[in-house]
């Protein structure tokens, strides 16, 4: 424990060490160069920012609507709920690449939408979509059986009970638990590099145009000869780090705030 | 809170109190009937104590329910309680009048004696005060007012001792002797219908004190718990 | 100390709870015949037969595991919740088989409001709470007023009128309940099915939801399960003892009506003996 613990302290003080210098406007707004001094990662900040916007837009009503029908529609009884119930632990123990791999040949060419922005969104949806059902089927289990049983008595119907009161009850749980979802894709690069996040992209990314992430453009940054482009790496790095830990922050602080007494 | 039950109690009360005022009715009943010996107000006497009855057998009956239903305790326990013992006294009395009727009319061929029926209708108009004056004490929870019967009693009980006193001089006189013995048992009866009164104001003091005390002895002090 | 005064008049009006043929004279709400209720196969409650009447109280009482519980929950259907769930037998509702196909089970739940063990109130503010029933069976009219109404009923609205939009969950537990008798009451039910209301709560709101019951068979009929036995003996007209029949092989437990007449017989010369022993108390 001390060991893991003292090697991510090294190692997070070495980056902000070498980054340290690399931060700066430059980094956020510009666009990449092959010259260090002008080399920004903006592109990539807003493509990771607009993969993020996919990912919730996807994860989230698919993973929620999944945990409602898991937890207030299937019967236990029957096998295939079971096996799916097995196996959401499962997909979510996946090493991403494999959706990396999964997305190359389904979404990028299976139905051809190629190596772009909605593209890298879906696959990174898949990464975390067994999280966030999991985070979800949580959350709308701790929503307690009496409170159902209470709008039930009053004549509500069982999607009433579930709109108007589990989920409203449910949220702050299915908050924090997409956020979380949310950060760790932010973070993925792997299945990114599988589907074509390419390397040097200088403009603005769009929806259905090509990209970069910003992890894949830190990777990229690394394997330059350049001792400034470590620099940037290490910058990028922090950038990450900041973005990640501030909605890691923000999960936490939402479930602090909204939790339920019950 | 609790406002049925509070109602009922309320009920309860007031039906003994509804009788109560009946037997007082039925002793100036009987007053009159031994003043101007009438059979009639004696047949009335007589036929209006089956309503005295049924009234008691009403009021133990609705004590049975509210003891069941709603498990009196305390203040509201002592009350029903007396409204028990108090009921039966009262209906105790109303068979007393009976008693008197029944014996005025069983003697009403016979020659009055004037002392006698002044003595015996002023034990009755004595019996009659006191009757009223327990059951006010008794609405009013006065402990003082009803320990004032027993002196009132007292009264009563020197009449009856009266009367006692000259129907012995009749022993030369049959008729007057058949007709003393029978006023005898009247004098009686209503020094009776006295004690019953003093035993609800008995009751007054059980409810206000929590505790019964024979009010032979004025003098014995029981501090009340309300 | 004065005794209260109270003129003759009312003597006769006072209710002490009412005879059986005063109840009998009354429309029957509803019918119970032979009713068995099994959870998984294994038998809960057998062969009851019942009949409740307009604007009264009947109390189900009994020791546990004697399906009084059960029992309550087949006149509102909540038994369809639980799966594994089969109920036997006729339940007529003003006449109509409650277990028909064609009836729809949240129609008659508005109609049938019921009460928990537990106060539920929802994580909502007051006014929502009571405000949750109506808004979603569309009922037409004045939110407001319909809120006002039902919390007024509930004898709860002097103490929450202020607060309206505060949450429900930081009500007393005594006001939580009556709360939610408030919800019951919005939606303008016929029946309202109180399941042991007041068994968590102290005895000044239990003696609250008490009164409360009196005040509302005006209006309503209403059913209660209760473990605490004066509580029958003090709000209910009609009275049901319910008791547990054990196989002679030992196989199984069974709930099963004992005896069902006015409260006032039930609790001063019962009929049967198992009646007479429970409610003195010689077994539970």
């Amino acid at each position: 424990m001390l060991v893991a613990f003292g090697t991510l302290v090294v190692l997070l003080v070495d980056t902000i060490v070498t980054g340290w210098p690399g931060l700066g406007t430059q980094l956020i707004t510009g666009l990449p160069s092959t010259v260090a001094d002008e080399a920004g990662a903006r592109p990539a900040i807003l493509a990771t920012l607009y993969l993020g916007a996919v990912v919730l837009l996807f994860s989230v009503p698919i993973g929620v609507l999944t945990a409602v029908y898991l937890e207030e529609y299937a019967d236990r009884e029957r096998w295939w709920n079971r096996v799916i119930e097995v196996n959401i632990q499962n997909l979510a123990a996946v090493p991403a690449i494999v959706y990396g791999i999964l997305g190359l040949a389904f979404i990028v060419h299976g139905i051809g939408l190629g190596r772009v922005v909605l593209a890298g969104g879906l696959i990174l949806t898949l990464v975390v979509l067994p999280t966030v059902v999991v985070a979800a089927r949580e959350a709308i289990r701790a929503v307690p059986d009496s409170i159902r049983q209470g709008a039930f008595a009053l004549g509500a119907t069982k999607w009433q009970v579930v709109w108007r009161q589990v989920l409203p009850a449910a949220i702050p749980g299915i908050a924090t638990g997409s956020i979380l979802a949310l950060s760790r894709a932010v973070g993925e690069t792997a299945p990114l590099i599988m589907v074509g996040a390419v390397v040097y992209v200088p403009f603005n990314p769009t929806i259905l145009g090509q990209y970069t992430a910003l992890p894949v453009q830190i990777f990229n940054w690394t394997k330059l000869p350049d001792a400034e482009f470590r620099t940037l790496a290490a910058a990028g790095a922090i950038v990450l780090l900041v973005i990640v830990l501030t909605m890691n922050a923000v999960a936490i602080f939402l479930r602090n705030r909204y939790r339920k007494q019950w | 809170m609790r406002v049925e039950f509070q109602e009922e109690l309320a009920a309860l009360e007031a039906g003994f109190q509804e009788t109560g005022e009946i037997v007082v009715r039925s002793i100036r009943g009987v007053i009159d009937a031994l003043r101007t010996q009438d059979v009639e107000l004696c047949d009335e006497v007589i036929a209006y104590d089956d309503e005295i009855d049924d009234r008691y057998h009403g009021l133990e009956k609705q004590i049975e329910l509210v003891l069941a239903r709603q498990t009196p305790v305390a203040g509201d326990l002592r009350l029903v309680l007396a409204l028990l013992h108090s009921g039966h006294h009262v209906e105790r009395m109303g068979d007393q009048c009976v008693t008197i009727a029944k014996l005025t009319k069983l003697s009403s061929h016979l020659d009055t004696r004037q002392t006698v029926v002044e003595s015996l209708v002023d034990m009755g108009e004595r019996c009659a005060e006191m009757v009223t004056e327990s059951l006010a004490a008794f609405a009013a929870r006065d402990v003082s007012r009803a320990r004032g019967l027993d002196a009132l009693d007292e009264l009563v009980d020197r009449a009856n001792r009266q009367v006692f006193q000259e129907v012995l001089g009749y022993v030369n006189d049959a008729e007057a002797l058949e007709w003393g013995m029978r006023q005898i048992t009247a004098a009686r009866c209503f020094e009776r219908i006295g004690d019953n009164a003093v035993d609800i104001g008995e009751q007054t003091a059980f409810v206000v004190t929590g505790e019964f005390t024979e009010f032979t002895d004025a003098s014995r002090d029981v501090r009340p718990l309300a | 100390m004065e005794a209260p005064r109270i003129d003759s008049g009312r003597i006769a009006e006072v209710s002490r709870g009412l005879e059986r043929s005063e109840v009998e004279s009354r429309k029957s709400v509803f019918s119970v015949r032979d009713l068995s209720v099994a959870y998984r196969g294994k038998v809960a409650l057998e062969g009851v037969d019942l009949d409740v009447h307009q604007n009264t109280v009947t109390a189900f009482i009994g020791p546990s595991g004697c399906g009084k519980s059960t029992f309550i929950r087949c006149f509102n259907r909540m038994n369809d919740l639980i799966p594994g769930a089969k109920v036997d037998g006729t339940v007529l509702y003003h006449g109509e088989d409650l277990y028909a196909r064609d009836v729809d089970a949240v129609e008659i739940r508005r109609r049938i409001g019921m009460v928990f063990q537990k106060p539920n109130p929802f994580p909502k503010s007051i006014y929502d709470n009571v405000a949750f029933g109506p808004r979603v069976l569309g009922m037409k009219g004045s939110l407001d007023e319909r809120v006002e109404s039902a919390l007024r009923q509930a004898a709860l609205w002097e103490e929450v009128k202020d607060r309206l939009k505060d949450g429900a969950l930081g009500l007393s537990g005594g006001q939580q309940q009556r709360l939610c008798i408030a919800r019951a009451l919005a939606v303008e039910p016929d029946v309202i099915l109180m399941d042991e209301p007041a068994s968590a709560l102290d005895p000044i709101s239990t003696t609250r939801i008490e009164d409360l019951m009196h005040d509302l068979k005006r209006e309503y009929t209403i059913v209660i399960v209760t473990h605490n036995m004066q509580q029958a003996a003090r709000v209910a007209d009609m009275t049901a003892f319910f008791s547990v029949a054990v196989e002679d092989d030992g196989s199984g437990r069974r709930g099963i009506l004992v005896e069902y007449d006015a409260t006032t017989k039930i609790f001063t010369t019962p009929s049967d003996k198992r009646t007479e022993d429970y409610v003195t108390g010689r077994f539970g």
